[in-house]
C-alpha cells in the first residue's frame, strides 16, 4: 500500500486547482469537440424482425449458468447485443429476484480475457489453431479412428446436467470410458446422505417460508447454500408477521449469521454436539417426546448437558436454553445443516444430529419436504464433491488415466495442496479442456477447445434443489456468439458423437435442432394438447419446462398430505453416532475455516471486476484477501487490525491482513476463498491469497468428503501493517451518534 | 426553411426573463421596461407563429457548416423526399418509436428498388449488398456525446402527433428543425450546431424540460 500521505486541505487545494485548471481549458475549446461527423459506422438491419426498434431492449429469457442453482433469467438485448440481467418471475426457483452473482454473468460474457481461439500444445508449448486444427487433434486422442483403451479415459468436470450430461454420457460410452469424476469444493454430498438416510429421499425442500423459527447449523442459506436466491424469497416470507426467529450456529459469521436474531459461535466440529445438547434440552426441560427418534439417537441424549456444551462447542449454556425456549414455544420449526456444519471429520454425524432435531420437533412432512428423485435419472444432476476429486487424484497418480475430458471446473486451484493435482494431471497424458477461460487447469491442456459463453449457448438444466414443483430450466443464447473460433459446449458434444454414431447423430445440424427434437419427443400428454411448436415458443419463453406430471413418488405424495414420512427402517439401529470431543493442539492452537462467500464463491468468480469490487458483506473488504479473527484471539498472538500475518498449517501457509471481528469463534480464523489465483485473467491473477491450498486432507469418515473446515493452524505476526481497503472506513460512530440506538434493557425503564 | 427575425427575437425576450429568474410563473413583470419588452415580445411572438410552418414551436436556431461526409452509397434524399415525397418517417420508421430514427434496414430498400430504377449505379451498388446478406457501413453524421440522451419519438410527438394543427404529411419541416433541409441534399450533411446551447433554447422556447437528468442520464 502506497505511504504517500495527503492532508485533507491539501488535497482539496489539489483537486479545486484541477479543476480550475480543467474548466479553463475548457474555455478554448469549441463546444463542438465531442461531436464527430462521419467517424462512427452505423450498420441498418438487414431484415429486422418486427418487434425490434432500436434503442428499446427486447427480453428473452434463459437460464442462469453461474451456479447450479438453475434460477430464471430475462437478458435485455438491444441492437444484437445482451445489456442486462434480471430473474424471471414465472421461474418458481428465483421468483424475479438475482443474485450479484448472476447479474456479474454478463461480465464472464464480455470479458476481454475469455478464450478465443482454441490452442494445441506442441513441442511442450500452446500454440494458437483454428477450431478445425483442434478438432484434428481431439480426432487423433478419442476418436474412433484412434487406439485408445476407452477405460483410460474419464470426464472430469463440474456438476453437470440436463442433455449435456446425456450426450457427455453418451461420449463416454461410445468411447468406453466408464469413469466420471464430478468436483465441487462446495457441495452437499453430505448432507444428501444424511438426508436420503434420515428422510428417505437425498432432495429434500426446506420450507422456510412457513416455519416460524429456522434453526441454521453452519449452513449459510441467504448467500453461499443450496439455492441462495429462493431462499431469500422465502426468509423475505419468513420474517413477514408473524416475524420469524432466526438462529444461526457457525463458527464463522455468514450473512445468514449476521441476519440472525441469536447468533451462537460454535466452536467448528463441534455443531453435533451442539445440537444433540439442544435436543436434550428440549426433552428435559419442554416436554419433546423422546420416543420419536431413534433408539440409537436416543440413548445417547442423557451425555450431553448445558455444562459439557459450553465447555465443548464454546457457546454458552444460556444461550443453548435460549435457542431450545425458541424452539419449543414455536412451531413448526425448522433445522437445516449444512456449510461448515458439513465440513468436518464427523460432519456427518453432526449434519445427521441436526436432521434428528427435525424428527424430535415433528417438522417432517412440515417444513421439511422429502421430494422424490428427478423423473428422469439421466438428466438429473451428476453432483460433484471432493471425494470424486480424491479418487481422482488418485488414479491419475498411478497413472491409470490416459486422457482427461475437462470441462466446468477448475481442480488445480480448488484442490488441496496435499493432493498434488497438478502432479496427478502431469501424470495423464492428454488432457483436453473444453473452457470459457484460461486457468491454472486449462493452462495444463494439450488440446483447448474455446466455449461459448453461457449467454451464447443452448443448453438445458435441472437444478441441483428443486424448489418447487420438478422442474428443467432451459437455456437459450441471448446473443450471437462474440467471437467465431468459439463453440457451444452441447455442439462440441454432438461433434464428437457424429464421429461415433453418424446415424443417429447425423441428422442434426446442430445442438438447438438436437435438443428441440429430443424435447419435443415427450409424451404428447406433457404437452397438454400445445402443437409442437407452440409448445416449444412456449417453453423458450418461460425458459423451463415443467415435468411435474411425471414424478410418481409415493414419498413426495404422503409429505404433501402431511403425514410423517420417517420411516424408521431407514435409519439403521446401528448408528455409528460418536460425537467427536474438542481437543486443542498445542502447536496448532486455531482451525482455520476457508469461508465461502457470495462474492466470489469457489474461487471461478474472481475474474468478475463488478465482484471483485462488490464489498464482502461482514468486513466490506474489496479485491483483496483477508484473515478474520476475533479480538481476543488477536490479543493472544499480539496481532492487530490490519497486522499481515502469517497462517500455517501442516501443508503450508498463507500470509494475508488482519481483519477483527466478533462474529467470529475464538479458536477460528477465517480465510475467504477465491483468491490468489496464478492463472485466470487480468483481474485475478496474483491478488490475494488462497487458504484451499493449505487444506489438510481429513475426511469425512462416512462419506470420504474432505473436511474443509478442520484444518489446525497457528499464526504469527510478520511485524508488517497496512491499511485495510474496504468499504466503510469506520467501524463506529466515534460518538456522533449517526444512528441512535437504544438498549432493550432501557427501553423497558421507558 | 426560414423562421426570419420575428420568432428570433421573441425567444429572445423569453431567455431574458429566465436569466434573471423570472421564469415562474411565467410573464411575471417588475420593471417597466421589461413590461413594456414582454409584451411587445409577446406580439411578435403571436405574429411570428401565425406565420411559422409548424404550428406551437419556436424552431432551434443556430447554424453550422457541416463537412460532406463519403458514404458506401450516395444516397440521394433529394430523390426520395423532395421529387417523390416520401415521408421522412416512411425510411426512419424507427424515429417515432424510439430513441434513434434509425436507418433503414437494407430489406426496405429493396422493397423498392427490386423493382425501380434497377438499372441506376447506386442502385447496383445496393443490390450487391444485397446479394452478399450485408448492410452498408454508412457514416454517422449527426452524433452527440455519449452522456446526451435525445429522443427521437418525444420530440415527434411534440412537434407532430401531439401538435394540433400540425399535418403528418409535413414531418420533415420538424426534422429540419435538427437535421436542416435535408429533401434538398444528396448525403445528409450536418447543418445545426446540436450544441447544449442549441438544444437548451429551444426547449426554453416550446417549454421543453430543463432538468439536467432529462438528457444526461
Amino acid at each position: 500500500m502506497s505511504t504517500f500521505k495527503v492532508k485533507r486541505r491539501d488535497f482539496l487545494k489539489i483537486t479545486g486547482l484541477s479543476g480550475a485548471s480543467a474548466a479553463l481549458a475548457a474555455c478554448d475549446m469549441p463546444t463542438t469537440v465531442t461531436l464527430e461527423e462521419g467517424e462512427e459506422d452505423v450498420v441498418s438491419y438487414l431484415m429486422p424482425e418486427e418487434y425490434v426498434i432500436p434503442g428499446i431492449g427486447v427480453w428473452y429469457a434463459s437460464t442462469c449458468r453461474q451456479c447450479d442453482a438453475g434460477c430464471g433469467i430475462v437478458g435485455r438485448v438491444r441492437e444484437g447485443r445482451v445489456l442486462k440481467l434480471e430473474g424471471n418471475p414465472v421461474s418458481p426457483i428465483n421468483s424475479g429476484a438475482l443474485c450479484q452473482i448472476g447479474q456479474a454473468a454478463l461480465q464472464v460474457h464480455y470479458n476481454p480475457d475469455r478464450l478465443k481461439q482454441p490452442k494445441v500444445r506442441q513441442n511442450g508449448k500452446l500454440i494458437d489453431a483454428s477450431w478445425g486444427e483442434a478438432f484434428d487433434a481431439l480426432k487423433v486422442s478419442i476418436g474412433p479412428d484412434s487406439d485408445i483403451d476407452g477405460s483410460r479415459v474419464t470426464w472430469l468436470s463440474g456438476t453437470v446436467s440436463g442433455h449435456q450430461r446425456v450426450l457427455m454420457d453418451a461420449v463416454a460410452e461410445a468411447i468406453g470410458s466408464t469413469s466420471h469424476y464430478a468436483h465441487e469444493i462446495l457441495n452437499d454430498t453430505v448432507v444428501d446422505k444424511v438426508n436420503a438416510e434420515v428422510y428417505g429421499s437425498a432432495n429434500v425442500q426446506y420450507k422456510i417460508a412457513d416455519a416460524q423459527v429456522v434453526l441454521s447449523f453452519g449452513a449459510d442459506f441467504l448467500s453461499t447454500w443450496g439455492s441462495p436466491v429462493h431462499n431469500s424469497v422465502q426468509y423475505g416470507k419468513f420474517r413477514d408477521a408473524p416475524r420469524g426467529v432466526l438462529i444461526q450456529a457457525e463458527p464463522k459469521m455468514t450473512v445468514t449469521g449476521g441476519s440472525a436474531d441469536l447468533w451462537l459461535p460454535v466452536r467448528p466440529g463441534t455443531e453435533g454436539a451442539l445440537a444433540m445438547t439442544i435436543a436434550a434440552e428440549l426433552v428435559a426441560s419442554h416436554g419433546a417426546d423422546v420416543n420419536t427418534l431413534p433408539k440409537a439417537v436416543a440413548g445417547q441424549l442423557s451425555q450431553f448437558s448445558l455444562t459439557s456444551a459450553e465447555e465443548q462447542t464454546g457457546v454458552a449454556a444460556e444461550l443453548i436454553k435460549k435457542a431450545a425456549g425458541f424452539l419449543a414455544t414455536r412451531s413448526p420449526s425448522l433445522v437445516i445443516a449444512g456449510g461448515t456444519a458439513a465440513a468436518h471429520e464427523h460432519g456427518y454425524e453432526a449434519v445427521t444430529a441436526a436432521a434428528m432435531l427435525n424428527v424430535l420437533l415433528g417438522n417432517v412432512g412440515k417444513t421439511v419436504i422429502p421430494v422424490g428423485d428427478f423423473a428422469y435419472p439421466a438428466l438429473a444432476p451428476k453432483k460433484g464433491d471432493t471425494a470424486q476429486l480424491a479418487a481422482f487424484a488418485k488414479v491419475a497418480h498411478a497413472g491409470d488415466i490416459s486422457v482427461a475430458l475437462i470441462y466446468g471446473t477448475n481442480p488445480v486451484y480448488t484442490a488441496p495442496g496435499q493432493l498434488d493435482l497438478a502432479g496427478a494431471l502431469a501424470n495423464v497424458k492428454v488432457k483436453i479442456a473444453f473452457a470459457e477461460f484460461m486457468d491454472e487447469t486449462t493452462v495444463m491442456a494439450d488440446i483447448i477447445l474455446p466455449l461459448h459463453s453461457d449467454l451464447e449457448s443452448w443448453g438445458t438444466h435441472v437444478p441441483s434443489y428443486q424448489a418447487a414443483e420438478p422442474m428443467m430450466s432451459l437455456q437459450q443464447p441471448l446473443m450471437e456468439p462474440l467471437y467465431a473460433e468459439t463453440r457451444g459446449f452441447g455442439d462440441t458434444l454432438l461433434e464428437i458423437m457424429k464421429l461415433y454414431d453418424s446415424e443417429h447423430y447425423g441428422p442434426f445440424t446442430d445442438y438447438y435442432a438436437y435438443l428441440r427434437n429430443v424435447i419435443l419427443a415427450i409424451p404428447a400428454a406433457a404437452k397438454a394438447g400445445a402443437s409442437d411448436d407452440d409448445y416449444w415458443q412456449s417453453s423458450l419463453q418461460q425458459g423451463m419446462l415443467k415435468v411435474a406430471a411425471t414424478v410418481p413418488s409415493t414419498l413426495a405424495e404422503a409429505a404433501n398430505d402431511g403425514v410423517d414420512v420417517l420411516d424408521e427402517s431407514v435409519v439403521v439401529d446401528t448408528f455409528a453416532f460418536a460425537l467427536p470431543t474438542y481437543s486443542v493442539d498445542k502447536d496448532y492452537p486455531l482451525i482455520l475455516i476457508p469461508a465461502a462467500t457470495g462474492r466470489l464463491g469457489d474461487g471461478r468468480f474472481a475474474n468478475l471486476p463488478w465482484l471483485q469490487e462488490s464489498a464482502d458483506a461482514i468486513t466490506k473488504i474489496v479485491w483483496n484477501s483477508w484473515v478474520e479473527m476475533h479480538p481476543a484471539t488477536a490479543l493472544r498472538f499480539g496481532i492487530k487490525q490490519g497486522d499481515i500475518v502469517r497462517v500455517s498449517g501442516k501443508n503450508g501457509s498463507v500470509e494475508a491482513q488482519v481483519y477483527l471481528h466478533k462474529g467470529i469463534n475464538k479458536d477460528t480464523i477465517a480465510v475467504p476463498m477465491g483468491q490468489g489465483h496464478t492463472e485466470y485473467g487480468r483481474y485475478a491473477t496474483g491478488r490475494g491469497v488462497n487458504p484451499l491450498k493449505m487444506v489438510a486432507v481429513a475426511t469425512d469418515q462416512n462419506t470420504g468428503e474432505i473436511a474443509l473446515c478442520a484444518t489446525r493452524v497457528t499464526v504469527e505476526n510478520t511485524g508488517r501493517n497496512e491499511e485495510l481497503v474496504k468499504l466503510g472506513g469506520s467501524e463506529t460512530q466515534v460518538g456522533r451518534k449517526l444512528v441512535a440506538t437504544i438498549t432493550a434493557d432501557q427501553l423497558r425503564r421507558v | 426553411m426560414t423562421y426570419g427575425l420575428i420568432s428570433e427575437k421573441a425567444s429572445h425576450c423569453n431567455r431574458n426573463n429566465v436569466l434573471r429568474g423570472h421564469v415562474a410563473p411565467r410573464g411575471r413583470v417588475v420593471s417597466r421596461f421589461s413590461q413594456v419588452f414582454g409584451l411587445l415580445c409577446m406580439l411578435l411572438f403571436f405574429v411570428g407563429s401565425a406565420y411559422a410552418e409548424v404550428p406551437n414551436a419556436v424552431p432551434p436556431k443556430g447554424e453550422h457548416d457541416g463537412k460532406h461526409v463519403e458514404q458506401p452509397i450516395e444516397f440521394p434524399h433529394d430523390i426520395h423526399a423532395r421529387d417523390n415525397k416520401i415521408n421522412c418517417m416512411y425510411c426512419h420508421t424507427y424515429a417515432r418509436r424510439g430513441n434513434v430514427a434509425g436507418i433503414p434496414p437494407t430489406s426496405k430498400c429493396m422493397g423498392c428498388h427490386a423493382v425501380i430504377a434497377t438499372k441506376k449505379p447506386r442502385i447496383k451498388q445496393l443490390a450487391e449488398y444485397w446479394e452478399k446478406g450485408e448492410s452498408p457501413k454508412w457514416k454517422k453524421v449527426h452524433d452527440l456525446p455519449d452522456f446526451v440522451h435525445f429522443n427521437h419519438e418525444k420530440h415527434l410527438n411534440r412537434f407532430i402527433f401531439n401538435n394540433e394543427g400540425m399535418e403528418v404529411e409535413r414531418a420533415d419541416e420538424v426534422c429540419a428543425f435538427c437535421h436542416g433541409d435535408v429533401k434538398e441534399m444528396t448525403v445528409a450533411r450536418k447543418v445545426k450546431p446540436l450544441t447544449m446551447g442549441f438544444c437548451r433554447q429551444c426547449h426554453e422556447d416550446n417549454d421543453g424540460p430543463s432538468d439536467c437528468w432529462k438528457c444526461h442520464k
